[in-house]
């Protein structure tokens, strides 16, 4: 039989090859170790769509005198996730100050901030509020903590990249000025990574809406804790109309933050 | 930050005091930003006086929080066993459901892009259906899965795809409608039928922008994964609230620990990927 | 012999009321050159878009192949389409795969739905892909991605991938305008001998006047949406020259390039 010929060059094909016989091999294994089986999932789905259409539909509102404390529960999330973002916003600018090689007055000490912070991001919120709750009792305020940490070290890092992609330049030509090192902030920094800076922040306020729902579930208050009772109670038809109302109001930060994104950076 | 948008207003006003100052910021300067920053510090303090937080409270617990971590810190190793067959079915959720989200997501994608079957409609219902997917957190859709799949890793798997799939066709039709339109219209021009300019010139452009977001969302995907035990999933997250809750905090802390290099080690090795194909 | 390609009486007239096309007939037949002139605006780019169905047409006929292409739809419009074959001015390779496979991309008219969707081309159509890149010169980039190439190279890949296509008609929509003076002169070259080649009638939109009469057998000008000129290249007069541009041969001569980067401006 002739030899095929081929299309792509011969290395390409074998990394394409390997990317291929891995992701198969993944696959199976955890498919495996999870006993995650689709063809089971498609043949139980009858019984799931009927617990969709029976229990989930059609939406159901929660009791008249309950409704006030349902809104305000809403309100208290999106607070708990504003309010953490300014503050880890504030800090982490001054932390990534300290964390950029090119910036901090410390040059050598960047290295430790800013593995500090990976360790910080790396361990995932709702850990966090489990490791504040065993220590400070269940509450809004552990759960405005545990945000903190997350976003703070978040945005450490991102800030530490936008002063590094932008300013680079004419912080050394302020430093060659011989400006000093709050002068290089505020002269240099500043005005050319602010609007950078803005941006990440209201990623994070968008995280942070969907993280603080997630930490109220576990003792944070919030939408999240009502949402977690109504499941916990079997009224999964109230449930619903909850997380639609999550929804709504995780599309509308989102909205309102694209648009102040678009301002921003205009 | 205050100080700051402080600076900016005065710059802004100086027109009003003129004969003194010489302005030195050039004149279209984002009028903007010093208003959203004004707003932003109103909103937060507004939202720390809402919230009613007993700061005393916490403030003389902070002690607390230290003999917690000195607790953590001594590891206790007994349960190894235990904590690494969780974390690795941490891990095969995590994965898994990256795959079966990978391919849902090039499919929704390719019906979420306007670019690729042209029918608006189409493409709006579609976005919209996984907007909305999308803007409810995962452990909502794990904790419907449990109700639905019952305990265990299974309800993981089909509640973090249920988030991802949306995330997927968001950003794959994101990056297909990023290709030229015209490339698509010289392979139209060849009288190739949609579908067919699809697998061949849309998603092969746009392969190395799936490889970055699927890294992107590995990470998430296993540090949602490590939560998902906490509302009851399975995995490592399960045995990190349990031996929280039992005041077992040596095994929580090498679980922790696991954690965090687990996840270290996913972020290192998608940012030397990244620079590989960049 | 049956035309090619007949025009009859197409009007092109867009939403925001510029009327690209006025009344355009014309016939092509086979082995025919035709260098398509005029100033930017005048509708050179609607007219070959017309022909694929590109661009809808408002009024009128076009006929390829003695059939009415203008109103066919889905898979007879994708039959039709196969017949021609279209160069672009920024060649619109996909550049991510390798130059074999966009040479490739030409057979995908011809091929099967599930065939075609994988990409499984026969060993025929890979030998001649490969035979054809020989011929191109580039077989020692078959296996390269695209992007690798400079820009006449990415447009011989771009020929070759029409050629493919086996058509009866090649279009060119500015070929050489994003070239250097002697990659253009390259292409112009082997458009000229590819097609005379195989018998396959040409059309080519050009800005250069110099190379629209070297090459072509037969010159069409277009002004405002009109043909003002349809004749062989001896028969080009100055004066003629002056009714399509609108301006004298001397001031052209000078004035090209500047022309010309305000058309590329407005293609974009």
């Amino acid at each position: 039989m002739k030899k095929r010929i081929p299309l792509i060059a011969h290395d390409l094909k074998r990394l394409y090859t390997a990317f291929i016989i891995t992701a198969l091999v993944l696959f199976v294994v955890c498919s495996f170790l999870t006993e995650f089986n689709v063809m089971t999932l498609i043949a139980n789905s009858d019984a799931f769509w009927e617990f969709i259409t029976e229990d989930f539909f059609p939406p159901a509102l929660p009791k008249t005198s309950r409704i006030p404390g349902v809104l305000s529960s809403v309100l208290v999330t999106l607070a708990l996730a504003m309010s953490s973002t300014a503050i880890a916003a504030v800090l982490a600018f001054f932390t990534a100050l300290f964390g950029s090689e090119k910036v901090s007055p410390f040059p050598r000490f960047a290295k430790v901030v800013r593995g500090f912070a990976t360790f910080l991001r790396n361990i995932p919120a709702l850990v966090w509020a489990f490791i504040l709750f065993s220590s400070l009792g269940i509450g809004t305020g552990v759960g405005f903590v545990a945000l903190c940490i997350t976003s703070f070290a978040f945005m450490v890092r991102a800030f530490v990249e936008t002063m590094e992609d932008v300013s680079q330049d004419c912080v050394e030509s302020l430093q060659a000025v011989g400006a000093t090192f709050p002068q290089r902030v505020s002269q240099a920094i500043l005005p050319s990574c602010l609007s950078g800076f803005l941006s990440w922040f209201l990623y994070c306020v968008e995280v942070n809406i969907r993280a603080s729902t997630i930490v109220g579930m576990v003792g944070g208050g919030g939408v999240g804790l009502t949402l977690f009772s109504y499941i916990k109670s079997f009224q999964y038809d109230i449930a619903f109309s909850i997380i639609l109302l999550i929804a709504v109001m995780v599309i509308a930060v989102d909205q309102i933050t694209g648009k102040l994104r678009k301002e921003i950076l205009k | 930050m205050s100080v700051n948008s402080k600076e900016n207003i005065l710059v802004l006003n100086s027109p009003k005091n003129k004969p003194k100052r010489i302005p030195v910021k050039c004149k279209q300067t984002n009028r903007f930003i010093p208003v959203f920053l004004i707003g932003v510090v109103v909103l937060s303090v507004l939202s720390l006086v809402y919230l009613e937080i007993d700061w005393i409270k916490m403030f003389s617990r902070i002690p607390q929080i230290g003999e917690v971590f000195w607790d953590l810190g001594h590891l206790d190793f007994a349960n190894i066993d235990l904590i690494f067959t969780s974390l690795i079915e941490t891990i095969s959720i995590a994965v898994l459901s990256l795959l079966y989200s990978l391919i849902l997501g090039i499919i929704f994608g390719m019906f979420a892009a306007r670019n690729v079957f042209n029918i608006p409609f189409l493409s709006v219902i579609t976005q919209s259906f996984f907007t909305f997917l999308r803007a409810v957190p995962t452990p909502v859709w794990v904790l419907l899965m449990l109700v639905c799949l019952g305990m265990g890793p299974q309800a993981g798997v089909a509640g973090l795809c249920v988030h991802t799939t949306a995330f997927f066709t968001k950003s794959f039709a994101q990056s297909f409608e990023s290709i030229p339109d015209e490339t698509i219209e010289a392979l139209e021009v060849t009288g190739a039928n949609k579908l067919t300019v699809f697998t061949n010139a849309i998603l092969p452009a746009a392969v190395s922008q799936i490889v970055a977001w699927a890294g992107m969302r590995l990470e998430t995907n296993f540090s949602e994964c490590a939560i998902l035990g906490m509302v009851g999933a399975g995995g490592i997250g399960f045995v990190i609230s349990n031996s929280l809750q039992g005041y077992d905090y040596g095994t929580a802390g090498v679980a922790i620990l696991l954690v965090f290099i687990v996840a270290y080690c996913i972020e290192r090795i998608f940012v030397r990927i990244k620079k590989k194909f960049a | 012999m049956q035309p090619i390609l007949k025009f009859n009486n197409v009007s092109k007239h867009y939403p925001n009321g510029v009327h690209a096309l006025r009344g355009v007939s014309l016939d092509v037949k086979q082995g025919e050159f035709i260098s398509i002139i005029g100033p930017s605006g005048s509708g050179k780019s609607t007219l070959l878009r017309a022909i694929n169905r590109l661009i809808p047409i408002s009024g009128g006929e076009v006929l390829l192949d003695g059939e009415v292409i203008s109103k066919q739809r889905g898979k007879s419009l994708r039959r039709q389409r196969r017949k021609v074959g279209m160069i672009f001015q920024n060649y619109n390779l996909v550049y991510s795969l390798s130059v074999v496979q966009n040479v490739l991309h030409g057979r995908l008219g011809y091929m099967s739905g599930i065939k075609g969707v994988f990409g499984i081309y026969s060993e025929e159509d890979k030998q001649k892909a490969l035979d054809l890149l020989k011929e191109m010169g580039l077989e020692q980039f078959s296996y390269n991605r695209a992007s690798d190439l400079s820009g006449g190279q990415k447009q011989r890949v771009g020929i070759a991938r029409a050629i493919m296509q086996e058509p009866k008609l090649l279009l060119c929509d500015e070929p050489i305008a994003s070239l250097d003076p002697s990659s253009a002169k390259t292409i112009m070259e082997l458009l000229h001998d590819m097609t005379q080649k195989r018998n396959i009638s040409c059309m080519v939109n050009l800005h250069q006047l110099d190379v629209a009469l070297k090459y072509s057998t037969r010159i069409i000008g277009l002004s405002k949406g009109e043909v003002v000129f349809d004749g062989p290249p001896e028969k080009l007069t100055d004066e003629m020259i002056e009714k399509i541009y609108g301006t004298s041969r001397d001031n052209l001569m000078i004035g090209g390039n500047a022309d010309e980067k305000a058309d590329t401006a407005d293609c974009a």
